[in-house]
């Protein structure tokens, strides 16, 4: 992957942004952040915290205090000193301890939902409206999955009329790159100065 | 971790993660650098490798993608070390003067509408 082509410190510095793709297990996270970015794993070794006990079973492993976690990590260049990064945010409940570290000063949020499994994305609309990061709600037109009408499933998400929601095709770039876009515009429709996450920085170690 | 014949990319690390910080889970400096901090290298820090600083092979690395500006997330996934590991090394680097932090983090609020129409231009001319 090419990196921004800058020198050292005297160049001007580099600005990096960050928006959250999340949603269920087997939604389309990995492939959204692949049709619009090259996705490299991202390995992370987390604590295990009080929000995996009970979740990660630890018999027979009293010295295991970390748990590898691989996120998906795309990269999209806007200019020389302007890029931004997407992070696939593992779905799963056992590794929400990950999620306020990562929405820490994030732009924003895609919540991906599969009209399949509406629940799996209920966890994902609940954490941004909780932390008021701005987020849309893309529905991933998966192959063979019912159609269902948008109204309906902004009622069945209790989604507020003000969060954006669309349909997308996590496989089609231009379909991945309106789904941004339409992110982008409601952060900016929010007005100047908004809360940002308020998220607590996880100490790694502990 | 070099390539070897037996050790296929998705066979995962061969070490503990921590082994190569020496055991290490905290950055030195007690500064957690956020994911998408931004790092670079001091000029002639590469040249000033010496027994002293007790570089190892990943510090070297670590410090060769900072050659040009790089978010702790680059690093990561460059190296292919977790991002406990890279924060803990870089932390060696940044307290022994090789590597600095252009930013930290996001800024508090959300960026100005200047910096959102300039994502919107690039996400369109994609």
């Amino acid at each position: 992957m090419a990196f921004a082509p800058s020198d050292h410190a005297s160049d001007a510095a580099l600005t990096a942004h960050k928006i959250l793709i999340a949603g269920g297990f087997g939604a389309g996270k990995t492939t959204l952040v692949s049709a619009i970015s090259e996705v490299r794993p991202l390995l992370t070794e987390e604590p295990l915290s009080a929000a995996s006990v009970g979740r990660d079973s630890l018999a027979g492993l009293p010295g295991k205090k970390t748990t590898t976690v691989a996120l998906d990590f795309g990269r999209i260049t806007i200019s020389d000193s302007l890029v931004l990064y997407l992070f696939g945010v593992p779905g799963q409940e056992r590794f929400w301890f990950m999620w306020d570290e990562l929405a820490y000063g994030a732009l924003g949020a895609i919540v991906l939902a599969d009209v399949r499994r509406l629940g799996d994305c209920f966890p994902s609309v609940n954490y941004f409206e909780t932390r008021g990061l701005p987020f849309v709600v893309a529905v991933n037109c998966f192959d063979g999955a019912p159609r269902y009408d948008l109204g309906e499933v902004r009622l069945a998400l209790d989604l507020d009329e003000d969060v954006p929601l669309m349909l997308t095709d996590a496989r089609n770039q231009a379909s991945v790159k309106n789904t941004l876009i339409r992110l982008v515009e409601s952060i900016a429709a929010g007005g100047e100065g908004l809360a940002p996450a308020q998220g607590r920085r996880i100490i790694a170690g502990r | 971790m070099p390539p070897g014949r037996w050790v296929r990319r998705d066979s995962g690390p061969v070490v503990r993660p921590y082994a190569v910080t020496g055991g290490r889970t905290e950055p030195a400096d007690g500064e957690v650098l956020d994911i998408i901090a931004v790092v670079v290298a001091m000029p002639g820090s590469e040249a000033e490798d010496d027994d002293l600083q007790r570089r190892t092979p990943e510090h070297r690395r670590i410090l060769a993608m900072c050659q040009r500006q790089a978010t702790v997330a680059d690093i990561a996934a460059g190296t292919a070390l977790p991002l406990g590991v890279v924060r803990v090394l870089l932390s060696d680097l940044i307290l022994s003067g090789a590597v600095t932090v252009i930013r930290q983090r996001p800024a508090g609020l959300r960026p100005g509408n200047d910096v959102l129409q300039e994502i919107l231009n690039g996400l369109r001319a994609l």
